[in-house]
């Protein structure tokens, strides 16, 4: 087994639909300065930059990350896993330290889709351009597929959608690091205009920008500071073609198995059993409703025969764990910053420090990352105690 | 504030112990094959390196990729050929990076004990899309992109200020460029077919730009000791801003070679092998005065030397981001080939790899024979 | 020095590289079927003997090359839907249905554009999609080898499921 490896300082920018008075090397800046500072680390203690940035297109800009992110002097690297950008960043950190090549890693995404003023025509091209790009996908028009499925297996209805996204917002609500949090009502989400039937309008995330920082450090270099320690981390990648997942052995498209055995790797990793007893809090990176209640199988929260009467209960926060305090994606998505500001939003509320939205006697926290077709996902585990 | 001064103590300390070997690897390159799709060339690449390596793929837990969304025309590129490449139900990621930073990564996990078998592929396909334009596309909006500045253009940037200290060295030139079409001619592994104009602003000459190419690196690397090891890694980084360079110095090249030596606790005179990327003749060249390979000014000539680039470097087939794994395959190929060492075959091999912007990023690596 | 503030400054730009996708081998002869026999065919995992539609040359889940080629039959039952019903850039007029179908005698599901349900209503449509119809392949007469040259037609009064969730 190897050392620990904690999370000794995050920083975050304000994240909003653009920001027009900031270049992307001053956003990260201000992201990574944030997190230097928290973790106490100049950045010439830092042995490797992980810059996360996910699509190019959406900032309308190749390699933003090398304007932006990369300094001179220190080795780096660029992830691009999609919407799990962020978190497989800081997967990729903990493996520079497991290997003995530096104790001290800065991770940085940064979202830049402001500068794109037709994300949707650009996750049309993320298709395949062969076999499914000429059927008008779009990340939308996947996620509502899937949601229908949720629908016609398990008997959720749009109202579920709805009361999830609202309850999210109002959550959102307390989060400072969002400039402009929407409240609204289920019956407005209902109200809102269809995208893609069942999403409405009001159900999709904003574009957002911002930048997210965090700084992973070996055990050695912690002291007496306070970290969030890494417990259980998990990786898995699913074949593209969604509609080789309605037939296979391994688990139908709403299984999400890859997300499965990520967490299920994890969980063993932080000696898990019962994760609904064990976990006070889980930020999933689910951009939509149904994402969100597709994941709560996926991570063993309930069972298929439950997962209504859960997600009840979810809505209603009588789960047994907090869910999204942050408000998660649904409230604030920037690409390629979403996965890790799940990690980061976790490792603020198990150090204490998550201002207004900081929920009493957090110890134990799960963070997903989920990118491509629902293809790629991560799970963290972070802890109060060094495990 | 902790600094690295304060650390020096904790930085001497070893790695994992664990070393990464090679078990087995492949390049294949080919220009405009309508036969094959990119997902289809990405699988023949990295079926054929588990193949060389006798590696059956339910043997394999990790995959790490280099591919740039760009060059393959798909905005989120992984998505789409990922499981081309074995991902499936595997711990994949995907770097944006050169292919020779995907190998360091992938030898990282097997480092980290984190996997017992990891794939490492890299790819681009240039016949598919226009490299030129994407390259472009990768510098400044504000301040380089109205002049149309791209990885070419740094290439000319930096021979201009090479001539401008040594001269035009015209014999020289046409020497190296003359012994790496030899070179190239004879390494199996290259493109043969025309790739068509080549894009050489001035002072790079016709026949000193890169030979485009659709190419596949794809190498099958484990913990379980293998005829070659990874015995050193390191990575640079230079400025961002091209005008806020040392051109010709390429300190980013020479934090990553420096660096990748002192891992494998070696120095520059007990390499026996050099593969050295380089998207123009003047790269490699210059590349070589960078390492200390060769006196300022002798590039070229150094680059006719046996032992450095028998590939015939990117004369042989180019396409971002795939070359520095490409080199890298190169060296072990020539290793495992003298696996029945003689007197002069080398034991020992140096592969570079360059990043995007200009060579903004470069990782070197030390191979050495069992 | 004494300087005015000024407007963050927007440049704007466009970002447009033209790319020439090769299909290969085995979507291009899935595609001339489709145009010249108006035939849909999938290639067979020969580790697990399952029938990939549209075909592959080969599968990621067995990373396995699949060569043999099967003719599946031209209705299924569509495994799940949207409903498009708004405009986005790029791409056509809304409403129009997508879906994912697995024809019969196929083991994996095809992505295409679905008709045969009244859009007036989409909450109504949704219901009747939501029951997980059968459908039959419509081919278009002038066809010139693309994914668009057919899509799904709704069989009427079919569908086993009882979707429950259009609420």
């Amino acid at each position: 087994m190897t050392d620990p490896v904690a999370i000794l300082g995050v920083g975050q920018t304000r994240y909003r639909r653009r920001h027009s008075d900031k270049n992307t090397a001053e956003l990260v800046r201000e992201a990574a300065a944030a997190a230097l500072a928290d973790a106490g680390i100049g950045l010439d203690g830092i042995d490797l930059i992980v810059g996360g940035v996910a699509p190019d297109a959406l900032a309308g800009l190749a390699n933003i990350d090398l304007m932006s992110i990369a300094r001179p002097g220190i080795p780096y690297m660029r992830i691009n896993t999609g919407g799990a950008t962020g978190s497989s960043a800081l997967l990729a950190g903990m493996t520079w330290i497991a290997a003995g090549r530096g104790k001290a890693v800065l991770v940085v995404a940064v979202e830049r889709m402001g500068h794109a003023t037709t994300a949707q025509n650009i996750f049309n091209s993320i298709f395949d351009p062969i076999y499914e790009k000429d059927i008008s996908m779009s990340t939308i028009s996947m996620v509502a597929l899937r949601a229908t499925l949720m629908m016609q297996k398990y008997g959720f209805t749009s109202d579920h959608w709805a009361q999830l996204a609202a309850r999210n917002a109002a959550v959102s609500a307390l989060n400072d690091t969002i400039e402009r949090p929407r409240v609204f009502t289920a019956d407005q989400v209902r109200g809102s205009a269809i995208l893609a039937w069942p999403i409405h309008a009001l159900e999709a995330c904003p574009t957002t920008e911002g930048a997210c920082a965090v700084v992973l450090t070996h055990a050695a270099l912690v002291g007496d500071r306070t970290p969030a320690w890494i417990h259980g981390t998990g990786a898995f990648s699913d074949t593209y073609a969604m509609g080789d997942r309605f037939h296979r052995p391994e688990g139908a498209l709403d299984n999400l198995i890859t997300l499965e055995r990520a967490a299920r790797k994890a969980y063993g990793q932080a000696g898990i059993t019962d994760p609904l007893a064990a976990l006070d809090m889980v930020e999933i990176q689910a951009p939509f409703a149904s994402s969100e209640v597709m994941a709560y199988m996926a991570l063993g929260l309930c069972t298929p025969e439950d997962n209504v009467a859960f997600t009840e209960r979810a809505i209603a926060g009588t789960a047994g764990v907090a869910f999204q305090p942050s408000g998660g994606p649904q409230a604030c998505n920037p690409v390629s910053a979403t996965a890790l500001i799940r990690i980061t939003e976790a490792a603020l509320q198990i150090r204490g420090r998550a201002g207004a939205r900081q929920i009493d006697g957090i110890r134990r926290t799960l963070s997903t990352g989920q990118g491509g077709a629902t293809q790629f996902s991560t799970a963290v585990i972070l802890g109060a105690e060094k495990p | 504030m902790l600094r690295n001064r304060d650390r020096e103590g904790e930085r001497s300390v070893a790695g994992s112990g664990r070393q990464a070997h090679i078990h087995g690897a492949a390049i294949t390159t080919s220009w405009r094959d309508a036969s094959r799709s990119l997902t289809d060339l990405i699988f023949d690449g990295v079926s054929a390196a588990l193949a060389d390596a006798g590696t059956p793929i339910a043997a394999v837990d990790s995959v790490v990729l280099a591919a740039h969304d760009l060059i393959d025309g798909r905005s989120l590129s992984s998505m789409v050929t990922a499981p081309a490449a074995g991902a499936y139900l595997r711990d994949e990621i995907r770097l944006s990076e050169d292919g020779l930073a995907a190998a360091s990564f992938g030898a990282a996990r097997i480092e980290a004990g984190e996997s017992a078998v990891t794939i490492v592929a890299a790819w681009g396909r240039a016949s598919e899309g226009d490299p030129a334009a994407v390259s472009r596309a990768g510098f400044d909006p504000f301040l380089q992109q109205p002049f149309g500045l791209s990885d070419t253009e740094v290439s000319a940037f930096r021979l201009s200020r090479w001539m401008a200290r040594h001269g035009d060295a015209a014999e020289a030139r046409a020497e190296a460029a003359r012994s790496r079409r030899a070179r190239a001619a004879a390494n199996p592994a290259a493109l043969r077919a025309d790739s068509g104009a080549r894009h050489e602003s001035f002072p790079l000459r016709p026949g000193e730009g890169p030979r485009r190419a659709d190419v596949v690196a794809a190498m099958v690397i484990g913990a379980a000791p293998g005829a070659v090891r990874i015995a050193g890694v390191g990575h640079g980084t230079d400025a961002t801003a091209v005008g806020d360079r040392d051109l010709l110095a390429m300190p980013a090249l020479r934090t990553a070679t420096g660096a990748a030596l002192a891992a494998a606790g070696l120095t520059l005179g007990d390499i026996g092998l050099y593969e050295i990327d380089g998207m123009t003749l003047a790269d490699e060249a210059l590349a070589l005065e960078s390492l200390g390979l060769c006196p300022p000014g002798g590039g070229f000539r150094a680059l006719t030397a046996d032992h450095v680039n028998p590939s015939g470097g990117s004369e042989a087939g180019w396409c971002y981001p795939a070359m520095g794994l490409v080199r890298l395959i190169d060296c072990y190929t020539r290793l495992r080939a003298a696996a029945a060492p003689t007197a002069g075959t080398p034991r020992r091999a140096l592969a570079t790899g360059l990043g995007a912007g200009g060579a903004q990023t470069a990782t070197a690596m030390i191979l050495e024979a069992a | 020095m004494d300087m005015p503030a000024a407007e963050p400054l927007v440049i704007p730009g466009n970002w447009n590289f033209d790319y020439r996708y090769f299909a290969g081998d085995t979507a291009t002869r899935f595609f001339a079927e489709l145009r010249d026999n108006a035939r849909i065919m999938g290639t067979r995992n020969p580790v697990t003997g399952q029938v990939m539609v549209p075909a592959r040359s080969f599968s990621d889940a067995d990373y396995v090359a699949a060569t043999e080629w099967v003719e599946v039959g031209q209705e299924g039952r569509l495994e799940v839907f949207s409903i498009i019903a708004t405009q986005f850039p790029g791409l056509p007029a809304p409403p129009f249905i997508i879906g994912y179908v697995t024809l019969d005698g196929a083991d994996t599901a095809v992505l295409n554009h679905v008709t045969g349900v009244d859009l007036t209503d989409i909450d109504r449509a949704a219901r009747q999609l939501l029951r997980q119809p059968r459908v039959r392949v419509v081919f278009k007469d002038a066809r010139e080898g693309r994914i668009t040259d057919f899509h799904f037609e709704v069989i009427p009064d079919t569908g086993t499921a009882t979707g429950t969730g259009a609420a």
